[in-house]
């Protein structure tokens, strides 16, 4: 993905010739989307979308509708973030979902109770002996296990130059099969209250929240982000310029592993469950959220603050679906071409920036 | 020497395999709960049996893969083979491909679309998924109407994958028994899939919760479901006595959350039966034997009542 093009102080890169930060194009898409819910709403439903129209909160807002926009979105957000990183370097990572799937079930192995309503646990994958761990066990193994498929990806890529679609590719079967293996396909069931608690309620929100103003802390201001933006832009001229590619590359994929790793346990916490088919197709989200908040693809330009709009969008979309009872076969069309046409939009744009320049 | 050793190793080997029965079987996907128990039961059927041996495949709901697995089998030579479909309307090549080679076979848990012309040595082993839903659904108007409500109650229901054959078939038996005149005071306010799943069952659930609606029961096509719905409310803090909530499959979970007071009514679907049936009949076939070419395993309602029977089986 080292097209010249793109190459730093190149026609798309030149920062100076926007008007304002792609991020406020974004932003008001996501207005103009909630505009258009507020309007059929009030069209068809007779019924404020965002709005307490019916008095049921303290607030000037639907509170709840506010609350699941962002907690739908709040898990593949936190896999979107790791994504966004890889993909500003110039790579792709098709792994996460499967990761999830294999985290989940080998964390929440490592979280059970013994006993469930007087029951023995019907689920249970080890002895006594493993059960009613503290939480931070499962959190720990869980990383591990992000670490590791992450320096997997992150090595096979930087040092035997398979293209990263590739190499994550063979993760998402493999992380998959792992899945499946660990329990014959059995899920596992029935965590302790301290694992529970880390994604009950609104924390998912608060890990998403948390995680996004961290990392776009560190791509903003670390030599770890200029590092990032500086390989997705040109790999060869990073390479001249004494940057340490291949180990930052291995860097970069194994915090987007260990960012799909801890989804897993927020998602296996908050459902009370670890299934084998556990996060499918969550890559591709999480994907789809990066490049609706404006990653390029061809590396080098993003930021967290445009994806964490794009997942707001897809939360948004999503609520608003239900909001109007759209018939359920049409929702995954409309959602398909909502994803290509945001690309559509955003290729027109940069093709209208390069020429005024 | 060495080599001689080998080779007789092999011989060995060869012969023992070749005195044991050889039964191959392809499951639709490894990942399912549900396909994982009756999976299990093909399976330890088989390990209590002497001189039967099982080789599962995963076709990992891919139609093309499936086929290839039959036919991988049929060229190793098994002596029947056990289909668990992943699309039911593209079993004539499979049917075909095994009598071609004459070898029995035999469709379990999803109905293939040739089920009324299957050749004498090809057999279906299933439950009949009309009960399912309509067992639920009636036992949830029974339930409504003892609390008062016969005058009128609201409802959502979530389904599964709507490629599905299970999930339209559970979503029509709940718009069955709401149109028969016992149970007409109940209405559905929107129905909408969460894919089988739980996560998305709790999101679809919490959406609809934003919007105020007034509900007094909750119809999930499968148990997953059901409780992704139940954890939603309860987030909520709705309380699950004034809320009747039913599922499908009498899973584990759903027995427990059953014991809890959250789940009010879901359905047994007999999953080790059928995967012993399905390989009691292959056997059968495998040995020229009749068999009954549909048989049906019944499902069972289980209410709090009679739960305590079920925690051990699914």
């Amino acid at each position: 993905m080292t097209d010249g093009s793109h190459g730093v102080g190149g026609v798309t890169f030149d920062a100076s010739r926007r008007r304002w930060p792609n991020e406020v194009n974004i932003f008001a898409a996501l207005i103009l989307i909630i505009l258009i819910f507020e309007a059929l709403g009030a069209l068809l439903m007779n019924q404020s979308f965002l709005f307490d129209s019916r008095g049921r909160f303290d607030t000037i807002f639907n509170e709840q509708r506010l609350r699941i926009i962002i907690l739908q979105v709040s898990i593949i957000g936190i896999i979107a973030l790791g994504v966004t990183q890889v993909i500003i370097l110039g790579g792709i990572d098709l792994s996460s979902g499967s990761v999830v799937g294999a985290t989940a079930m080998i964390t929440m192995s490592f979280a059970q109770v013994a006993t469930v309503n007087g029951h023995p646990n019907p689920k249970a994958v080890f002895g006594p002996e493993l059960m009613d761990l503290p939480a931070i066990v499962p959190v720990i193994v869980g990383l591990a296990c992000g670490l590791f498929a992450g320096l997997v990806n992150g090595l096979l890529i930087a040092y035997t130059r398979i293209p990263p679609f590739i190499a994550t590719l063979g993760m998402l079967v493999s992380a998959r099969g792992v899945a499946k293996w660990w329990t014959k396909g059995q899920p596992v069931s029935f965590p302790t209250e301290g694992y529970a608690w880390i994604g009950s309620g609104m924390m998912p929100v608060i890990w998403f929240v948390l995680l996004a103003v961290l990392f776009h802390l560190i791509l903003r201001y670390t030599v770890y982000g200029k590092h990032t933006y500086a390989i997705g832009s040109n790999e060869e001229a990073a390479r001249m310029s004494g940057i340490a590619v291949d180990r930052h590359k291995v860097l970069v994929y194994a915090i987007a592993a260990m960012l799909a790793a801890f989804a897993a346990i927020v998602l296996s916490s908050k459902n009370l469950t670890a299934q084998s088919g556990m996060g499918v197709v969550y890559e591709l989200y999480a994907i789809a959220m990066a490049v609706i908040g404006g990653v390029s693809l061809a590396g080098g330009r993003g930021s967290i603050v445009g994806t964490v709009l794009g997942a707001l969008i897809f939360g948004v979309i999503q609520s608003g679906f239900t909001f109007l009872r759209l018939d359920a076969f049409y929702q995954e069309m409309v959602m398909g071409a909502i994803i290509v046409g945001a690309v559509v939009l955003d290729q027109w744009r940069q093709k209208r920036a390069a020429l005024r320049s | 020497m060495k080599k001689t050793l080998i080779i007789a190793g092999f011989a060995a080997m060869l012969s023992s395999s070749a005195m044991a029965e050889t039964i191959g079987v392809t499951m639709a996907r490894f990942d399912d709960n549900f396909l994982t128990v009756l999976r299990n039961g093909i399976q330890e059927m088989a390990d209590g049996m002497d001189g039967v041996d099982v080789q599962i495949e995963d076709a990992q709901d891919d139609v093309a893969r499936q086929l290839d697995q039959i036919n991988n089998f049929i060229a190793s030579g098994v002596d029947a083979i056990i289909v668990n479909a992943v699309d039911t309307s593209a079993t004539e090549a499979m049917t075909a491909a095994a009598a071609a080679a004459g070898v029995p076979l035999v469709y379990v848990n999803r109905e293939p679309i040739n089920v009324d012309n299957l050749p004498d040595n090809q057999a279906f082993v299933a439950s009949n998924e009309i009960e399912s839903g309509t067992l639920a659904a009636f036992e949830a108007c029974k339930l409504l109407r003892a609390a008062g409500l016969a005058g009128g109650a609201r409802g959502y229901m979530l389904m599964g994958q709507l490629s599905n054959q299970a999930a339209v078939q559970r979503s029509k038996d709940v718009h069955d028994i709401i149109g028969i005149d016992m149970c007409k005071f109940i209405t559905l306010i929107d129905e909408q899939t969460a894919n089988w799943s739980r996560d998305e069952a709790q999101d679809l659930m919490t959406n609809w919760l934003s919007a105020g609606e007034h509900f007094d029961v909750v119809f999930a096509n499968n148990d997953e479901m059901a409780i992704g719905a139940i954890q939603a409310m309860k987030a909520a803090g709705i309380d699950m006595k004034d809320v009747i909530v039913t599922g499908v499959d009498a899973t584990q979970d759903a027995l427990l959350a059953m014991q809890a007071g959250d789940l009010d009514v879901t359905v047994f679907q007999d999953a080790h039966g059928q995967g012993a049936g399905a390989l009691n009949a292959a056997l059968a076939l495998a040995n020229g034997k009749e068999v009954d070419q549909k048989v049906y395993i019944p499902f069972i309602l289980v209410t709090p009542d009679n739960l305590d029977q079920f925690l051990s089986k699914n």
